[in-house]
C-alpha cells in the first residue's frame, strides 16, 4: 500500500491565532480515513490546506509525492474535493455544472460524464436547473463533479450533510467500494461518530487544531482484557463474592460490569454458580468510537485544566 | 486557456441578465434613434440664414470670454475654439450639420459607449466577486490552473464580453443611423477639429472611428478598476458602486479639481478623455498626449498588480 496523501507537521496560523498545530498523518490508497473532531476543531482548515485553497503557515502537504504548494497543479490534478458544501453554478443545470469541470480538464469524455451521473444516481434530473435541486441532489452532483476526472484521492467535508437515512447509506457504501474497487484514498470529515465508525478504516481524532489520536475501527489493536457485562441475579451479593477473589467488578444498569482477561472468564462463572446465582448472560461490550472519543476529548479538556 | 475563457463565457452568457443588458443596449439606440427622427420631423430643419446665426453666436460667445477671465483655463479654451470653428464655417461657407445623416447619428451615439460601458462595469464587477459569493470560487480554484490563469481567463473574458458591446453600440447605431437618415452628401462629411489654435478639416469616418477608440478607453480603464476591485474586495457591490460613480462623475469632479490643483492631472481621469488632445484643450496645462498614456498606463499596472497579487496569494476561507 502506498500513501497518497502525506501531511508533515503542517501548521496554520490566522493573525497569530495557531488554528491547527503540527499535524501529521498519511493516508494509503485504499483506504476510507475519517477525520473526526468536534465543531471547530480544524477539519474544513486542514482540508483547505490539504486542497491549496489556503496557504500553509509551515509544514508540508504531498499528494502522491506532489507538494500542493510547490507543484500545485501536478498535485491538484490527483484530488477531488468538496470543501464544506457543494457549491455548484444555481443557473446552470446539473450537466452543464459537469461540462464546466470536464472542459477545463483533459480526458473528461461524454460518457465519463454520464458514468459519474449514474453513479450517483442523479440520471433523472441532469438536465434541470441547479437551483431546483435538494440539499442531497447537490451533494451527489458535488461528487459527481469531483470524481469525473478519476482522481487518486477523494475529499469530502461532511458529506452525509443533508442527505437522508438511505442517501447517507448509499454514499456510505459507494465510497468504500470506490476505495475497495478503484484503490482511491477517500478522505471524509465529520462529527457523526457512529457514521464514521461505519464508513471508515482509519479514523483520526482531532481537537483544537492537534491530532489526538488515529485509530483503527475494523482491525482493532485486541488489547488482552475485554469489558464483560454479566447478568446475575444478586448483584451486590456478586460484586462481594468476587471481591474476596480479587476480581474487580462493578455494578451496571444490566448487571455487573468486569475487566477480563479470556482465561478468566469460566473462573469468575465458576465463582458465580458454584456460589448458587443465576447467570442470565455474559457478554462482551464493545466500546463504541463514541465513548473513546468522548472519553479522548475529555481527558485532553482535564489535561488543559 | 482558452478552454478557461470558454467556461468564463457559457457562465456570462447563461445569467439571465446579460442577455437583457445586450437588449435594452440595442433598444436604447433605437429609441435615440427614433426620437431624433421624431423631433427633427416636428421642427423645419434647414435655417437658410445659418451664417448671420453663427455670427450672432460669435457675438455672444466673445461678450462671454470677456467676462470669464476666472473660470478654468479649459472652459475659456473651449470658448475660443466655438468661436475660430463658426468663424471657419462662415468663411469656407460649410453650413453645420443641417440635416442629420447617419455619419451625424455614429458621432452623436458615442454617449452609448458609456452606456453598453455601465453593463461592462457590472460584468466585470460580478467576475470575480460572485464566484465568491457563490462559493464556487473553492471548485474553480481547485482545478489544476494557476490562480492567476483563472483571474486571466476572466480578465480576458470581460474584455471579449467589451468588444462585443461596442460591435453591438456601433452596429446597431450605423444600421439605425441609416435607416433613419440616410448616408447624406459626401461633401458634408468633414469634422472641423481644433489644432494648436487653428481649425483643421478632417475625414469624418477616421474621425468616427477615432473617437469610438478613444472613447471607449475611459471606459475601458473604469472596466479594469471595477475589475480589479472585485478581486480584491470580492465585492460586487462596492466594484459597481465606485466605478459607476466614477464614470457618471468622474470627469465633472476632475474638471472641477483641475481648475484649483495643478495636481489633478495625476487623477485617473484627467488622462482618460484622450480626445482633448484631438480636439484641442487639454485639461490642465502642459499636459501632453504621452503624459496621458503613461499615467493611464502605469493605472493600469496599478490596478493588476493589486488584483493579481492579492488573488494569487489570498487564503480562500468562504
Ligand atoms: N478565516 C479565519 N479566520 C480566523 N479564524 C478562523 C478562520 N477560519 C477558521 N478559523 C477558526 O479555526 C478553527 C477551526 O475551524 P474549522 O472550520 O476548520 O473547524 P471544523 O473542524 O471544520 O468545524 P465544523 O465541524 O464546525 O465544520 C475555528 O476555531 C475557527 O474559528
Ligand atoms: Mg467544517
Amino acid at each position: 500500500m502506498d500513501s497518497v496523501v502525506e501531511l508533515k507537521q503542517v501548521t496554520k496560523k490566522i493573525r497569530g491565532k495557531t488554528i491547527i498545530d503540527d499535524l501529521s498523518f498519511t493516508v494509503q490508497e485504499g483506504e476510507v480515513f475519517g477525520f473526526l473532531g468536534p465543531n471547530g476543531a480544524g477539519k474544513t482548515t486542514t482540508i483547505r490546506m490539504m486542497v491549496g485553497l489556503i496557504n500553509i503557515t509551515s509544514g508540508e502537504i504531498t499528494i502522491c509525492g506532489n507538494s500542493i504548494t510547490k507543484d500545485f497543479e501536478k498535485a491538484i490534478k490527483q484530488v477531488g474535493a468538496i470543501v464544506e458544501n457543494p457549491e455548484l453554478y444555481k443557473f446552470l443545470t446539473g450537466y452543464q455544472n459537469l461540462q464546466q469541470a470536464a472542459r477545463i480538464i483533459k480526458g473528461v469524455t461524454k460518457e465519463r460524464i454520464d458514468e459519474a451521473v449514474a453513479l450517483v444516481g442523479l440520471s433523472d434530473r441532469i438536465h434541470d436547473k441547479v437551483k431546483t435541486y435538494s440539499l442531497g441532489m447537490r451533494q451527489r452532483l458535488g461528487i459527481a463533479q469531483s470524481l469525473l476526472h478519476n482522481p487518486k484521492v477523494l475529499i469530502l467535508d461532511e458529506p452525509t450533510n443533508g442527505l437522508d437515512p438511505a442517501g447517507i447509506r448509499e454514499i456510505r457504501d459507494y465510497l468504500r467500494k470506490l476505495a475497495q474497487e478503484k484503490k482511491l484514498a477517500v478522505i471524509v470529515s465529520s462529527h457523526l461518530l457512529a457514521e464514521m465508525e461505519m464508513m471508515c478504516d482509519r479514523i483520526a481524532i482531532i481537537q483544537k487544531g492537534k491530532l489526538i489520536n488515529v485509530q483503527s475501527v475494523r482491525n482493532e489493536v485486541e488489547t488482552d482484557k475485554k469489558t464483560y457485562l454479566c447478568d446475575v441475579n444478586n448483584r451486590k451479593q456478586a460484586i462481594a463474592l468476587l471481591a474476596k477473589h480479587h476480581i474487580q467488578a462493578t455494578e451496571h444498569t444490566e448487571g455487573i460490569q468486569l475487566l477480563l482477561e479470556t482465561t478468566q472468564v469460566p473462573d469468575v462463572l465458576k465463582i458465580l454458580l458454584q456460589n448458587d446465582l443465576l447467570v442470565f448472560e455474559m457478554k462482551v461490550i464493545k466500546k463504541s468510537l463514541e465513548d473513546r472519543f468522548l472519553e479522548i476529548t475529555q481527558e485532553e479538556a482535564i489535561m488543559h485544566a | 486557456m482558452l478552454k478557461l475563457i470558454q467556461n468564463e463565457w457559457v457562465k456570462i452568457w447563461k445569467q439571465k441578465s446579460t442577455l437583457l443588458m445586450m437588449v435594452l443596449v440595442i433598444l436604447m439606440v433605437f429609441a435615440a434613434g427614433g426620437l431624433m427622427k421624431y423631433f427633427d420631423s416636428k421642427e423645419p430643419p434647414a435655417k437658410s440664414d445659418w451664417k448671420q446665426e453663427l455670427q450672432a453666436e460669435n457675438k455672444n460667445l466673445k461678450q462671454n470670454l470677456e467676462q470669464m477671465d476666472m473660470a478654468a483655463p479649459s472652459a475659456i479654451e473651449y470658448q475660443k475654439k466655438q468661436i475660430a470653428i463658426n468663424e471657419y464655417r462662415i468663411k469656407h461657407d460649410l453650413a453645420p450639420d443641417q440635416e442629420r445623416t447617419v455619419w451625424t447619428f455614429l458621432r452623436d451615439s458615442t454617449d452609448f459607449i458609456s452606456f453598453a460601458g455601465l453593463f461592462v462595469i457590472i460584468v466585470a464587477a460580478g467576475i470575480v466577486a460572485h464566484e465568491f459569493s457563490w462559493g464556487t470560487i473553492k471548485i474553480l480554484l481547485i482545478k489544476p490552473y494557476k490562480r492567476w490563469k483563472v483571474l486571466l481567463s476572466k480578465y480576458l473574458s470581460v474584455n471579449l464580453f467589451f468588444l462585443l458591446m461596442l460591435a453591438v453600440v456601433f452596429v446597431t447605431a450605423g444600421i439605425t443611423g441609416f435607416v433613419l437618415f440616410g448616408s447624406g452628401e459626401a461633401a458634408n462629411n468633414v469634422h472641423l477639429a481644433y489644432v494648436d489654435g487653428k481649425v483643421v478639416e478632417q475625414n469624418l469616418f477616421f474621425y468616427l472611428v477615432k473617437t469610438y477608440a478613444l472613447n471607449s478607453l475611459s471606459v475601458y480603464m473604469l472596466v479594469t478598476m471595477a475589475f480589479m476591485i472585485s478581486a480584491v474586495f470580492r465585492n460586487s457591490g462596492l466594484a459597481i458602486g465606485l466605478s459607476v460613480f466614477l464614470l457618471l462623475m468622474g470627469g465633472t469632479i476632475t474638471n472641477l479639481l483641475a481648475a484649483k490643483f495643478d495636481w489633478a492631472k495625476y487623477s485617473l481621469f484627467a488622462n482618460t478623455n484622450l480626445m482633448q488632445y484631438f480636439d484641442g484643450i487639454p485639461l490642465v496645462e502642459g499636459m501632453t498626449m504621452t503624459f496621458s498614456i503613461t499615467m493611464l498606463l502605469i493605472y493600469f499596472a496599478i490596478f493588476h498588480l493589486l488584483a493579481f497579487g492579492i488573488f494569487t496569494k489570498r487564503d480562500i476561507s468562504v
